[in-house]
């Protein structure tokens, strides 16, 4: 199966510009989400309701749909682990000043975990398969399996991303990740995963991955790439993320001297993040020959570490059959 | 390829056992009423967390009660069964509220004592509450969480199966949990959507839905599955599908189209007609919106033909995100017993469709398949098909 279109809201402009892997660095302190002009994607009145990463959702969303000419998907899939975390916080603090007095739903309403998956179906008028991944950092990897199965059981173009917001005051990630520096943000990451390659260069979703309560990240990397026929050698990209400093030196030694990039220090910290770093890998594997890199990348694997305990892998390429 | 339900476990307001549930609907008795606390009706668990935590022998920790909740269920479930190296084992949960009921504890808190205190607060997060479902049964590798609000326990049950048809998973735990959380009860009373007496599914005179907790778990397991673990099937699972209503956030079509579409692919996958239905367990929350919609779809699905029906949430109140896996137990269980499940508090049927749910523990000649239905904000709908092993 193939990725048929790709879109990403970061902290770089990476929305609707093709190509962004050229000018992608690590976050600066202070650096901001860059958000495109929502007004092109939802009405105003539908907009002042909703949350950030509503509306990053939605517009990937939409740019996806377009880029793949698929104005209807046979699945809405969202990988997402603390949903509408600031409207959750939002109602929790109207519940307290309303002190069991009248109390408005509207922001209980919008703060289900699956807000996100259900406005897309809305707005697309959509009755297709709809559903929310939330196993916090491998959301993202769970939702992308469901797409393949959907794919495998005769489905043929489905819409699934990952996404989340930043929220920090009922949600403390860095005590959580035992973390102090990173840089914790938002974002969000859609894709078209089709069964058929699309009209551009083709990128293969070879086949993902979610282990959880994991011993031994090194061995399930090599069982996966032992199951997949691929050796170490021919993996010519590595996009990894990880808790612990050590597991780089650990994971450099199944590589070689193949090229790794820490992609957490580029998207910043979220549950969602490998969806930035798929679609950083769909860019970079849709040029021939990548300018920031010597030599033609073929095959990209993203390694979420995250969480200590969790292992999500993607396994892209780009190889004609 | 067959789907195998091989265990089943459940903890509610009925009961702290799939048995204890059975015999209370057996007897017609609900385990909602009135909280002092809380001046509402509700399905309670009547076990704290620390009793919780003591039968299960685990640290006093910060459990979540979501997770404290599955584990008795999910034991009850598992059983014997163990973990075993040349077997694909993994585990799909379910939850809305996840951590929240800590959240909203240490959060409410920390603003009346005016300090930000969030150090305590990083198990918000409901995959962390499967991870310790997971922890607590031995489980590693494919350990996973849906959260599509009140459908979510039937989707984790639903995804299991998928993961399995797609191959890869033998073997799946699923289900759903849900405590009580203050954000769910303001929530929910907040849209006058609350019957402040017993609520009263496809009831001409229904006010709304009573919330209630507790978590359900089955073990599904292909045919190489149970070759390994050599256990005997209970019945099937045989068919599921998701569908999405589209007409609004919150409310459900006049025509019910997205139950429509999940019970009719369902039907369709499971291969069968609709006439081979013995029983509907109806998502029936006691909302005028909810019971309408549902009784139009079942109509244009089973025409003249429809099968005995009911809601158990008048037993257990609306359980949310474990709803769909608590009455799926219910439906297993209705397939081992031959027995057609009552629905609590019916007396006048509704105007627009005259329908008449069971309301009454009936034992019929064959009970072969049954069908569970669960919807959720979001449009979304899923319904699952339960079988006779033939």
């Amino acid at each position: 199966m193939y990725i048929t279109a790709s879109s990403t809201i970061s902290h770089h402009p990476t929305f609707r510009k093709k190509g962004f892997s050229l000018h992608l660095s690590e976050l600066k302190p202070g650096s901001e989400l860059i958000t495109p002009d929502y007004s092109t994607f939802i009405p105003a009145m539908d907009r002042r309701r909703m949350s950030e990463v509503l509306k990053m959702s939605i517009a990937c969303s939409l740019d996806c749909l377009m880029q793949a000419g698929q104005p209807q998907p046979d699945a809405i899939i969202v990988g997402t682990s603390m949903g509408c975390a600031v409207h959750t916080k939002i109602f929790l603090d109207k519940i307290i000043s309303a002190n069991q007095g009248p109390l408005a739903p509207t922001f209980f309403v919008v703060s289900t975990h699956n807000t996100i998956a259900g406005q897309l179906s809305l707005l697309l008028k959509n009755h297709g398969y709809n559903m929310t991944h939330t196993q916090n950092s491998l959301s993202f990897e769970q939702g992308l399996i469901d797409a393949m199965l959907c794919i495998k059981s005769g489905s043929n173009h489905i819409l699934v991303g990952g996404a989340d917001e930043f929220e920090e005051t009922i949600y403390n990630m860095k005590e959580r990740l035992n973390n102090e520096n990173i840089h914790i943000t938002s974002g969000a990451s859609f894709f078209v995963v089709s069964n058929e390659a699309g009209k551009t260069v083709p990128v293969k979703l070879v086949d993902v991955e979610s282990f959880g309560l994991i011993d031994d990240s090194s061995l399930l990397i090599k069982g996966f790439m032992d199951s997949n026929n691929v050796s170490a050698r021919e993996i010519d990209l590595v996009l990894y993320c990880n808790s612990d400093q050590n597991k780089k030196a650990e994971w450099q030694m199944i590589f070689g001297h193949g090229k790794m990039i820490d992609y957490q220090k580029i998207a910043g910290t979220y549950f969602t993040n490998s969806a930035f770093a798929m679609n950083y890998a769909v860019d970079i594997l849709s040029y021939k020959n990548h300018p920031a890199f010597a030599g033609e990348i073929h095959r990209v694997l993203v390694c979420n570490n995250l969480l200590p305990e969790n292992l999500g892998l993607v396994l892209l390429d780009n190889k004609i059959d | 390829m067959k789907i195998f339900v091989t265990g089943i476990g459940v903890i509610s307001a009925i009961g702290l056992n799939a048995e204890e549930n059975l015999c209370s609907l057996k007897a017609g008795i609900s385990g909602i009423s009135k909280s002092p606390l809380y001046n509402l009706m509700l399905g309670e668990v009547k076990l704290t967390n620390t009793e919780i935590i003591q039968m299960l022998g685990l640290p006093i920790e910060d459990f979540s009660r979501t997770t404290l909740l599955s584990l008795l269920a999910a034991k009850e479930a598992w059983g014997r069964n163990k973990i075993q190296g040349n077997i694909r084992t993994g585990l799909i949960s379910a939850t809305s509220v996840g951590g929240l009921d800590r959240t909203e504890k240490y959060y409410f808190e920390a603003r009346k004592s005016k300090s930000p205190g969030t150090y305590k607060l990083m198990i918000h997060d409901n995959g962390t509450t499967t991870q310790r479902i997971a922890a607590g049964l031995g489980i590693s590798g494919y350990i996973g969480t849906i959260s599509t609000a009140c459908s979510s326990g039937a989707n984790a049950i639903m995804q299991g199966a998928r993961l399995i048809e797609g191959n890869k998973l033998d073997r799946v735990i699923v289900g759903g949990s849900d405590p009580l959380a203050l954000y769910d009860m303001n929530g929910f009373s907040s849209l006058n959507i609350y019957d402040q007496d017993m609520c009263k599914p496809f009831d001409e005179r229904r006010k709304g839905l009573n919330l209630g907790e507790g978590a359900a778990f089955l073990v599904l397991e292909s045919d190489a599955g149970i070759s390994i673990t050599g256990n005997t099937p209970l019945c099937m699972l045989c068919g599921w599908d998701n569908a999405n209503d589209a007409f609004h956030h919150t409310a459900s079509s006049v025509d019910g189209k997205g139950a429509y579409l999940a019970m009719m692919h369902a039907l369709n996958k499971a291969d069968i007609t609709s006439e081979k239905i013995s029983y509907i367990n109806a998502h029936g929350t006691g909302t005028g919106n909810n019971d309408l919609s549902e009784s139009i779809a079942i109509k244009n699905v089973f025409n003249d033909n429809v099968p005995p029906f009911s809601s158990t949430k008048g037993f257990t109140g609306h359980t949310l995100a474990a709803a769909g896996a608590i009455e799926a137990v219910y439906c297993v269980q209705s397939i081992q017993a031959k027995a057609i499940l009552p629905n609590l508090n019916f007396l006048i049927p509704m105007i627009e469709t005259g329908m008449v749910p069971e309301t009454t523990f009936r034992l019929d000649k064959q009970v072969e398949y049954v069908l569970s239905n669960s919807f959720g904000f979001g449009g979304n709908c899923t319904c699952l098909i339960f079988g006779k092993v033939h």
